[in-house]
């Protein structure tokens, strides 16, 4: 059973991790989503599949008030990040959905309208939560060719989506990464398949360098922080992607 | 939090409907090639008519009203396609709506009674789903009615059917071949009624 787990506070201003579901058929890849809240006002962080819909928003109402989601956060297009889409608009119509301008006109074969979609320009740009500044930073390739990352410079955490990703094994549910050198090798694949352009990654890594993070939370698997977060963007930088087999 | 995760798979999906709508799609297909056939088996009747001259005028005469009631019948089964083909949207929209509000039923259920928005949310729904109800079972009465405008027809077909029984006895030596072609005739018109039948009984939703 999914659990939101509070891993930011500062008074008003809070991350919850959804993450790690036990429960769910193996069949369908383990996601995390993020919830980030700000005064009267929260935004969903890549909400997952329609499957997982209900485990993910009882998660979620259990920690905050689900009336007061503003906005939905999709990293990307794929089902494992927004096909549930059209249920949290049945939730709440008036959501909207923060994506890359590139798939602007390819997310509605999941639900909302034209007025649900905020479209990303390339650069990125700043996404404003009841006062609070969040930042669309650019992870095009990595590795989807519209591809976002979210930054709160307050919080310091940057949601990575498929970044950092790490398929565990099933009796690994620990939130945060233990012992670096071995988690990575369950990202090792994963980053070397789905990660297509070595370019894109050295621009990416460089980019994110220059915040500063204190906590790196991707989509699947454990949370980065503290010197694992450059550990990763290290490691990262010096991995070759792109390419079918090692 | 302890309760059980509700497995979406146990949730039947509701494809009944849409397996409704093929199978009144594929009975109206089945009525449109028939019509086709009459349509062709009357044109042979009229010109085995003419052949038989004399003896044979009221058959011609009954030969070309078959085929008007054939042309006829393919408008009507025309208007009765634009009809279903209009309802697959309709009950695609129904069948969305009842997986979305299950899904997000279940979704309220694990979160307790008592989330914000839960009661608006479920209001929300079911007022989709009466409007695109409402919409699915006028289009059910229009269908009804055409089935029924469409089974008189067919009651006309087959009093000429009959008729040109009667004419071919009167062929003189047509007679035999006057006899098979309207016994034809009066076959294909009792299978239009067969699926017309069917056709009448099937729902586009459930009551
Ligand atoms: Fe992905
Ligand atoms: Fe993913």
């Amino acid at each position: 059973m999914k659990q939101a787990h509070c891993i930011y506070q500062d008074e008003e201003h809070r991350w919850l991790a959804i993450a790690r579901d036990a429960s769910k058929p193996g069949y369908i890849i383990d996601t995390n989503e993020y919830v980030v809240v700000h005064g009267e006002e929260a935004l969903l962080c890549d909400p997952g599949g329609i499957e997982i819909f209900p485990a993910v928003f009882s998660a979620l109402s259990a920690e905050c008030d689900p009336t007061r989601l503003a906005g939905i956060f999709a990293s990307h297009q794929d089902p494992d990040i927004i096909s549930s889409l059209a249920l949290w608009l049945e939730f709440k119509p008036d959501l909207k959905c923060y994506t890359s301008w590139l798939w602007q006109s390819f997310l509605p074969h999941f639900g909302g309208q034209d007025s649900t979609f905020v479209p990303i320009p390339d650069p990125g740009m700043t996404i404003r939560l009841d006062g609070l500044e969040l930042q669309a930073i650019p992870a095009h390739y990595l590795h989807s060719s519209g591809n976002f990352h979210l930054y709160d410079p307050k919080a310091k955490i940057l949601f990575s989506g498929d970044v950092g990703a790490a398929l565990l094994p099933a009796d690994n549910n620990d939130l945060y990464v233990q012992d670096f050198s071995r988690h990575i090798r369950h990202a090792e694949g994963f980053h070397k398949r789905w990660m297509g352009s070595d370019r894109a990654k050295r621009d990416w890594c460089e980019r994110v360098s220059r915040l500063e993070i204190d906590m790196l939370v991707p989509q699947h698997g454990a949370i980065y922080q503290g010197a694992d977060v450059q550990r990763f963007i290290n490691w990262f930088a010096a991995l070759e992607v792109g390419v079918l087999r090692s | 939090m302890n309760a059980p995760e509700p497995n979406l798979h146990g949730i039947a999906p509701r494809t009944g409907e849409l397996a409704r709508i093929v199978r009144v799609n594929e009975e109206i297909k089945a009525i449109v090639a028939t019509a086709f056939r009459i349509n062709l088996m009357a044109l042979n009747a009229i010109f085995l008519a003419k052949r038989a001259g004399n003896a044979a005028l009221g058959f011609g005469v009954l030969s070309n009203e078959l085929r008007r009631f054939a042309q006829d019948l393919t408008r009507h089964m025309a208007s009765l396609r634009e009809m279903t083909s209009g309802s697959v949207g309709s009950v695609t929209g129904v069948v969305q709506q009842q997986r979305m509000a299950t899904i997000l039923a279940a979704a309220l259920k694990l979160s307790g009674d008592g989330v914000p928005g839960a009661r608006e949310a479920r209001r929300r729904g079911a007022a989709r789903l009466a409007e695109q109800q409402i919409r699915l079972r006028s289009l059910d009465l229009r269908l009804r009615a055409a089935v029924e405008e469409t089974q008189q027809l067919v009651e006309l077909g087959g009093v000429l059917a009959r008729s040109a029984k009667i004419e071919a006895a009167y062929g003189g030596s047509f007679s035999a071949a006057l006899m098979q072609v309207s016994t034809d005739f009066a076959e294909v018109i009792a299978q239009i009624k067969r699926s017309l039948e069917v056709l009448g009984k099937e729902r586009l939703v459930k009551d």
